[in-house]
């Protein structure tokens, strides 16, 4: 009884924020909202049992999305384009919400029911996959091609952040030139969070073999703890082509790509993984992953290279 | 148990849409953004009354958003600042520093 009432209480919470942040006026109410809404849907996640979801939005949906739009909404108001969408521009979004949901809820009820013979085979393959966490045994060996894949997305969208940026500032650092007062709270924090977001995301990837945790959620903290040294000022973001962090973004697809022909030149097939070197090749392939990612979401949050760099820093 | 554990986590949710209240009324964009602090920390709270409902994995998530919603409000005070990467205690004047003289 009590156990009812605690899901339909967070499901109507899910809903009301989800209504405000698409009805509501006001950009910054919107953007709170959406923040606010992520923090539900991770609770949503985490109580259905599906922790490595629950993780990937409290990491993504909380936190570096809330910083993304905050300064992008910040940047409107700088430039005086705060501007509600009007009428037709939020119909617009409405319909395009309401088509995205339609789509999903019939993807739902399209799904086979129930999806046991799946677990089954799951089941049954997963000693041979070299980790327990069943996740972390799809992304990784049994569709381990689609993560390939997704792995050189997440780079291909940081070139094409990188080709907004203006020809004069191709050679600036990235992002806006940080700066906060030294020995000021801003700075005090930069200091202190990033050290435990490093040995936190360092565990989640550790933790993600066998249970829950993985490359994504890790990478995403360690890509937090990372922008919010830059954001401090402590840290300055990389220019371009600094070959240091060239090779961290392209490492994980590297690994990643290394570890397939080397199935097929060994174990008869790309990616292929036989269970004896899986759990090293699968370790190695998410360290590779985890850096990668961790550089490209904070640089993609830092955003491209900006000219005020050489204008003289504090403007 | 149980039954209590889940009367704690509606009180919590209770306690949240308080905040979400907060967050619809404002007025300021400060109100906003401490509700939603407020909001992520009882996020926090209630993760953990899922965790002591049997599953304790969920802990790493209460972990995550306990690291991770502090940084929202750096980017908040960044955006606010007038150059956009800046810092609201740099405008203030330094209160030590005068005080030392």
């Amino acid at each position: 009884m009590m156990a009812l009432a605690f899901d339909v209480v967070l499901a109507a919470l899910l809903i009301l924020a989800a209504l405000a942040a698409v009805a509501g006026r006001g950009l910054f109410r919107a953007v709170i909202f959406f923040i606010v809404y992520g923090v539900l849907v991770a609770l949503a996640w985490a109580r259905l049992g599906a922790v490595d979801v629950a993780l990937a939005e409290a990491a993504i949906g909380a936190g570096l999305t809330g910083v993304l739009l905050l300064a992008a909404h910040g940047r409107l108001r700088r430039e005086g384009l705060e501007a509600d969408p009007g009428a037709g521009g939020q119909g617009f979004a409405a319909i395009g919400g309401a088509g995205v949901a339609l789509a999903l809820g019939w993807a739902w009820f399209a799904l086979p029911e129930p999806a046991t013979a799946t677990r089954a085979a799951l089941d049954s393959a997963l000693p041979d996959a070299g980790v327990g966490n069943p996740v972390t045994a799809v992304l990784l060996n049994f569709r381990s091609f689609d993560t390939l894949l997704e792995s050189i997305v997440l780079l291909a969208a940081l070139v094409a952040l990188w080709m907004l940026a203006r020809d004069g500032a191709w050679g600036e650092r990235l992002g806006l030139p940080q700066h906060a007062r030294p020995g000021g709270v801003l700075a005090s924090f930069g200091r202190v969070l990033p050290p435990l977001g490093l040995l936190f995301g360092a565990f989640l990837v550790w933790s993600g073999a066998d249970d829950n945790g993985g490359a994504f959620q890790g990478g995403t903290v360690l890509a937090a703890s990372l922008l919010l040294a830059m954001m401090a000022g402590l840290y300055l973001p990389p220019r371009i082509g600094e070959r240091l962090w060239q090779s961290a973004l392209v490492l994980g697809p590297v690994v990643f790509i290394a570890c397939g022909l080397v199935g097929a030149l060994v174990w008869g097939g790309f990616l292929v993984l036989p269970p004896a070197y899986a759990k090293g090749v699968i370790l190695a392939i998410e360290t590779g992953l985890t850096i990668s990612i961790a550089a490209t979401l904070a640089l993609l949050v830092i955003g491209p290279p900006e000219q005020a760099h050489n204008s003289g820093g504090a403007a | 148990m149980n039954e209590w554990l889940h009367f704690v986590g509606i009180v919590l949710l209770i306690s949240l849409a308080g905040a979400l209240w907060r967050v619809w009324r404002g007025p300021s964009a400060a109100d906003r953004m401490m509700a939603a602090q407020l909001i992520g920390t009882s996020g926090v709270g209630l993760m953990l009354v899922v965790a002591a409902l049997g599953n304790w994995a969920v802990l790493l998530a209460a972990l995550t958003l306990a690291v991770l919603a502090g940084l929202s409000v750096v980017g908040f005070v960044k955006a606010r600042s007038s150059d956009g990467a800046g810092d609201p205690e740099e405008a203030a004047p330094p209160p030590l520093g005068s005080l030392r003289e």
